[in-house]
């Protein structure tokens, strides 16, 4: 008998809206009744949402924080189109089908326990998961760096945690992250107060500066965003000789790996490779994907 | 409990001497190999009667580069490009982890040239595999990429090469994209098909206006979905013609999305129906459409699901 082991590891679900809340930006955090996903999610899976019926295909999001006592996820869009426009008029008591969770996730190394989490726009909400979870997993000790050319989803707070090596001018947190005792800076161009003027990659690049080689050792970096942004983030990576994940985004159909639509040209031992963002990825070794110059 | 086709023997039909639990196929390029829907729990195989694999060439393929697919008024465009790893590949590591107790699989045999679809076909020939579909929608390198399915005489030629190939069931995937189609069925029958499948995607477009580039990274792509019905439909009642003396079955398909649509394609001279595109957004309609096809049968006093077969009035 064959060992199958990816059977039944999506589920399919009604999923009730809980609350749909606006911000800045055209961003929306959107939490939802979802047992089944919220009890096996791990960060940086997604689900894919039946946005309307009107429409043929599903919209891949992914997952900013699962309560599996509460059978509840969350999740931060911006609406950029049909489909998320339509998933912007749903009002609590309505329901969505979900398929997730979908993707391979995020795979620290208990070797590297400072997890440098750059999230950048709608890139934070893999990046807030795991920061979740690497909190209440000793040896990890994370620290994150998100990046928003909008207003954040939240409210800025002075930051809590001390971190060295770093500008003064980025003196503000993140809330949620604060309150959990997870370190995190937030960098814009947009001179919000409080804030870091200019990239995300700028900003890491104090902190990894500031560290000694012993605890640079110990850094392994952790990043999902615009593509640019990832670009940057692995070449920062390299050039520090740290071990990087990043997390892809690609137009998708199925979403369960049946189409092959939402491929990835990967380098492997082999040579280049199409991978599937939706079950091969979305999470990927930033070496396989952005190759150096 | 939904009626699951296993516990309910209307469904069943023999398709070129092959025992399908239901009428329900599962398309090609749809569901990969055979096992990537099972990732979804309650999704099953057994509740189709067939499962046609990716389409696989010789020598494996990449593909297309992104975008591959996306979404258009009732439908969707795709150009993956074929990627898949041979059929080698698929012959020797891919079959073996299929469960046949649970369907019957359909290799999907694609080709540049008249001769690698006879030799891809001869390979799946020496396979357990329970019958091969030819998707002669491929260009054809040595007339300037023509695709082989829009012309009647190459349709002819690759259906002869792969009939010399194999004794299986040898179905053929007819192309939209040309004037004659009962034309081409007929020619095919005459070269050896056993089957059709009917029909294979629409070329299409979509423009980026803002950067004046089309968004499919191959520029253009097959439509599917729920916009092409109709054409299918007309398109498995004119190849039905052609087929119904000789008994010849034929895979209805395009744009099926519940139990109604599968029914109209069944009226209009289908033996089985093609799910594809619909399953993207609900993965498990296939209970769903069995449940109705099978209600449908009840209501109208039917036994078989085969007696509704061309059963079209036309006014
Ligand atoms: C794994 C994954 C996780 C994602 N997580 C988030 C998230 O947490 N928050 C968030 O705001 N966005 C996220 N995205 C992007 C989000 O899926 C798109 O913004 C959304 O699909 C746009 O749909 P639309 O109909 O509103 O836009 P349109 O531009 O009208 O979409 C047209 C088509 O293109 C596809 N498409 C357009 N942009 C993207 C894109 N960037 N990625 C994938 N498909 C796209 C759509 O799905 C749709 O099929 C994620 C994408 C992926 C692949
Ligand atoms: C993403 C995708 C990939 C496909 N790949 C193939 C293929 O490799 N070979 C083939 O014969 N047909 C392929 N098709 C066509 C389908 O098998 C089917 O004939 C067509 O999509 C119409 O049915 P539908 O509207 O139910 O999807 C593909 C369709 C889609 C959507
Ligand atoms: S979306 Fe179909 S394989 Fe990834």
């Amino acid at each position: 008998m064959t060992d199958r082991p990816h059977r039944d590891t999506i589920a399919l679900e009604d999923a009730r809206v809980l609350s749909q809340d606006a911000y800045p930006g055209d961003q929306r955090i959107l939490r939802l009744a979802a047992p089944a996903c919220a009890r096996d999610a791990r960060p940086g899976q997604f689900v894919h949402l039946r946005c309307d019926p009107r429409l043929a295909l599903r919209r891949p999001l992914s997952i900013m924080r699962a309560d599996p006592d509460a059978g509840s996820i969350e999740l931060l869009y911006k609406v950029v189109g049909e489909g998320t426009r339509l998933l912007a008029t749903r009002r609590p008591g309505e329901t969505l089908s979900l398929l997730g969770p979908i993707g391979q996730p995020f795979a620290p190394h208990a070797e590297r326990p400072r997890a440098l989490l750059i999230g950048g726009g709608v890139g934070l909400p893999p990046m807030v998961f795991l920061a979740d979870a690497l909190r209440r997993a000793p040896p990890w000790r994370p620290f994150a760096i998100l990046g928003s050319e909008v207003p954040f989803p939240f409210d800025l707070q002075p930051a809590r945690h001390p971190i060295a090596g770093l500008p003064a001018e980025a003196s503000a947190a993140m809330p949620l992250l604060d309150d959990w005792g997870v370190p995190n800076r937030l960098a814009s161009r947009q001179g919000y107060p409080g804030c870091f003027s200019g990239y995300v990659t700028d900003l890491a690049e104090h902190w990894l500066a500031a560290l000694d080689e012993a605890a640079r050792a110990e850094v392994e970096v952790f990043a999902c965003g615009p593509h640019p942004m990832l670009a940057a983030v692995a070449d920062l990576a390299r050039r520090w000789g740290l071990p990087c994940q990043v997390s892809l985004e690609e137009y998708m159909a199925c979403g369960v790996g049946g189409c092959a639509g939402c491929v990835v040209e990967v380098r492997t031992p082999d040579g280049p490779a199409m991978k599937r963002v939706c079950v091969d990825g979305p999470v990927f070794a930033a070496e396989q994907v952005f190759f150096a110059a | 409990m939904m009626t699951s086709p296993a516990t309910d023997p209307r469904l069943a039909i023999d398709f070129c001497g092959l025992a399908f639990a239901s009428p329900l196929v599962l398309l090609s390029g749809c569901v990969g190999f055979g096992e990537e829907y099972t990732r979804v729990r309650g999704f099953s195989n057994r509740d189709v009667g067939a499962v046609c694999l990716k389409g696989t060439t010789l020598a494996p393929r990449l593909g297309n580069q992104p975008h591959r697919v996306f979404e258009t008024p009732c439908g969707m465009l795709n150009a993956i490009g074929l990627q898949n790893p041979g059929v080698d590949h698929v012959v020797e590591r891919i079959l073996p982890g299929l469960d046949f107790a649970e369907t019957r699989f359909i290799a999907n045999v694609s080709g540049s040239t008249v001769e690698e679809y006879h030799e891809v076909t001869r390979r799946f020939d020496d396979s357990p595999i329970d019958a091969i579909e030819v998707n002669i929608s491929c260009p054809n390198v040595k007339e300037g990429g023509v695709a082989f399915g829009n012309d009647i005489a190459m349709s002819a030629q690759v259906v002869t090469a792969c009939r010399q190939a194999t004794r299986k069931p040898l179905i053929i995937k007819l192309s939209p994209n040309q004037t004659d189609i009962a034309g081409n069925a007929r020619a095919c029958l005459e070269a050896g098909a056993d089957a059709f499948s009917v029909i294979n995607t629409l070329m299409g477009m979509a423009i980026d206006s803002e950067r004046r580039r089309p968004v499919i990274g191959n520029n253009q792509g097959g439509l599917s979905g729920p916009a092409i019905k109709p054409i299918a439909l007309l398109k498995v009642h004119q190849v039905y013609q052609v087929c119904r003396p000789h008994g010849v079955p034929i895979i209805g398909q395009g744009g099926v999305e519940n139990g109604r649509d599968a029914l109209e394609f069944l009226i209009a001279g289908a033996s089985a129906v093609g799910i594809g595109t619909a399953l993207f957004y609900d993965p498990l309609l296939c209970r769903e459409i069995n449940a109705t096809i099978a209600d449908y049968l009840t209501r109208h006093g039917l036994e078989r699901v085969a007696d509704l077969t061309g059963t079209l009035c036309l006014n």
